[in-house]
């Protein structure tokens, strides 16, 4: 098998755009209508994500090695959009014919074959995956909202009780769906460490705009139902480091930070604990009354409101998150967990970096697609 | 930062995008950046076109070919292949137009979120400014009501009580302004609730009207 010529049949085909992720479900789903069903109504942003992935990941079939936890991952995910082994080979013939028709001339049946075979070993890690998961999770939950509140016009925290165990590490996400948006699941991080009764929250902003975010904040009510997939994400706590520890939300980027809380909470004897909670007004701080009932029973921890925007006179610190944390102290000795939007995680980490702390002790999750 | 760097056999779309402009020395003159940026979009496009054009026209030709060659009795009927390509356009163009209304209402969707969250910022600010305004013009008010009591002749009455007397002089023209200026802040916004109301009615019954419903 040839991944070089493979690679570079890709990247041909790829130079027509929009063309090719149409041409490709539009056969799919002629051969396969049922398969329509398991798509987004409006495919126009997620088109080309599945499509140009599936090309880069089959062609670096020669470093499949390297790619399997990746791979791996993906035949997990995909359990919870309803895929099956026998969809496999439809997907499959779909690719190749994209393919071949976008190649004209320069397609060879040396191509259709090595194209065949590499995609054939993705599939068999992806479905052994699928088929070990299987084994273990369901594959989805399904969760009842048991309150909901809403904390500003943008903003709500609510708690779901899933219908069987949901078994996590404090720091993860799952991805939901709402049956008013179908086929769009969102990540959102759980936070609070798992609970004897199971429940679980979350913190939702809206986005302006977004399909799915405003139903979580506006729409959704005590008693409705909700899918919920299985847990993922590596901003987890490092229990065993013995360092200090710094963590950094912006605006629900403390949602997965407030489950590690819990979680050095119930430790024998805690490390010392900064948590920086930052907004862009006052009334972006929404959940700093609990933050603050909690920093006074605590003596390991200290809470530092922080608001960009205007003045807040003595209720918090004035500046983006990144200046207050260089205001504040050395940090070099401590493990950092930082969480929020992209713009907010990256400023914050390049800040970290400059004062001195090294990548391998800052643990990031960024509120953005893959 | 790498140059325009074009080759002269191929272009490729994906080149025209990673296109990298070295800034005009200062002093200089350069094209606008943005302007450039829009045409190679333009251009990009174009190619893209172009690109797809071409691959279509190469399939029809390596179809026709295959007809020629095995030119049966039945070489001029349409093939099922034939019939699969075109499906597959007539859908590809159904799913883009599907897109682009959702895309359409998404982003109409958001621009009016971002309309009301400036709304709603301007409003506070405002209520923020007026608020300080009144407080400002009550005290003023208040402190000359203050001045204004005259030194008592009693000679029994201290300091103490002069002072005492200033400041319920004081307090009272402060509540009496600020409530005043309170009453016709809050009819105002009374007003505003009111107008906002009636003109949401009539644009919901205008557009229930006009489109079929969703849900
Ligand atoms: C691992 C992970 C965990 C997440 N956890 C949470 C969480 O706990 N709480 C939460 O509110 N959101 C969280 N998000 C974001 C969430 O998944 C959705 O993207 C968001 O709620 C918007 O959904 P939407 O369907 O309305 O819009 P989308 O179509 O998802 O997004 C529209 C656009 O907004 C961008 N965007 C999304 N979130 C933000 C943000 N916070 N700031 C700036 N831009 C953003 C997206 O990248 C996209 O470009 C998380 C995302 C990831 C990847
Ligand atoms: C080698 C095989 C495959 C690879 C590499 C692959 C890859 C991907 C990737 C990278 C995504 C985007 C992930 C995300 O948004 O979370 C995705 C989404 C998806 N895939 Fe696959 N996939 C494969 C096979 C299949 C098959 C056989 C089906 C069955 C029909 C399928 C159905 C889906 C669906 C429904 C989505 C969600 C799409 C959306 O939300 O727009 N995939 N896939």
């Amino acid at each position: 098998m040839d991944a070089q010529r493979l690679k570079d049949n890709f990247a041909q085909v790829a130079q027509h755009g929009d063309a090719v992720a149409l041409f490709f479900y539009s056969d799919l789903f002629l051969r396969n209508p049922r398969l329509r069903d398991m798509f987004p109504v409006g495919m126009s942003t997620q088109r080309d994500r599945l499509l140009s992935a599936l090309g880069r990941i089959v062609s670096q079939v020669d470093d499949l090695h390297n790619l399997v936890p990746f791979v791996q991952q993906l035949g997990r995910d995909h359990r919870k959009f309803g895929v099956e082994a026998l969809h496999y080979p439809e997907v499959g013939a779909s690719l190749v014919t994209t393919l071949r028709y976008f190649s004209g001339s320069s397609w060879t049946e040396e191509l259709a074959r090595d194209w065949t075979d590499a995609y054939n070993l993705v599939s068999k890690v992806m479905l052994d995956a699928a088929q070990q998961d299987s084994s273990v999770n369901p594959s989805w939950w399904n969760a009842q909202i048991v309150a909901h509140e809403r904390r500003r016009f943008d903003l709500a925290v609510f708690r779901v009780l899933p219908d069987r165990p949901f078994a996590y590490q404090p720091g993860q996400s799952a991805s939901l769906e709402v049956p008013a948006r179908m086929r769009m699941w969102r990540s959102y991080s759980m936070a609070n460490a798992p609970r004897p009764d199971n429940t679980v929250d979350f913190h939702v902003q809206l986005i302006d705009g977004g399909p799915v975010s405003p139903v979580l904040v506006r729409s959704l009510r005590v008693g409705d139902w909700i899918k919920l997939s299985a847990p993922v994400g590596t901003m987890t706590f490092d229990e065993r480091s013995g360092r200090d520890v710094l963590l950094i939300g912006g605006s629900t980027g403390l949602a997965p930070l407030k489950a590690i809380l819990d979680q050095i909470g119930a430790l024998p004897s805690p490390p010392r604990v900064h948590l920086f909670f930052g907004a862009r007004y006052v009334d972006g701080l929404y959940d700093l009354d609990d933050l603050q009932k909690r920093a006074a029973g605590a003596p390991w921890l200290t809470v530092i409101p922080a608001v960009s925007d205007h003045d807040p006179g003595a209720v918090a610190e004035h500046g983006t998150l990144p200046d207050v944390i260089g205001r504040f102290g050395m940090w070099q000795n401590h493990d950092a967990y930082v969480c929020g939007s992209p713009g907010m995680t990256d400023a914050t980490v390049d800040r970290l970096l400059n004062l001195g702390l090294s990548h391998d002790r800052i643990r990031i999750d960024k509120y953005a697609d893959a | 930062m790498t140059s325009p760097e074009i080759h002269a056999q191929r272009i490729t779309p994906a080149e025209l995008q990673a296109v990298n402009f070295q800034r005009a020395p200062l002093g200089r003159r350069g094209f606008d950046e943005d302007q450039v940026r829009a045409f190679l979009g333009q251009v990009e496009q174009e190619l893209v076109r172009v690109l797809n054009e071409k691959a279509d026209l190469e399939n029809e030709v390596g179809r026709l070919r295959e007809r020629i060659a095995g030119a049966g009795p039945d070489a001029a009927a349409i093939q099922p292949e034939d019939a699969h390509i075109q499906a597959v356009r007539i859908l590809s163009n159904a799913q883009q137009t599907a897109d682009q209304y959702v895309a359409d209402a998404q982003r109409y969707s958001r621009e009016i979120a971002e309309e009301a969250r400036r709304g709603r910022d301007e409003i506070l600010a405002d209520a923020r400014s007026r608020a300080t305004l009144v407080l400002e013009e009550a005290h003023r008010q208040a402190s000359y009501a203050a001045e204004q009591i005259a030194p008592s002749s009693e000679p029994m009455s201290g300091d103490e009580r002069r002072e005492l007397e200033r400041e319920i002089a004081y307090l009272r023209t402060f509540s009496d302004v600020y409530r005043t200026h309170l009453r016709s802040y809050l009819e105002a916004l009374l007003r505003n609730v009111e107008e906002w109301e009636t003109s949401e009615r009539e644009s919901l019954s205008g557009t229930r009207a006009a489109l079929p419903r969703m849900d």
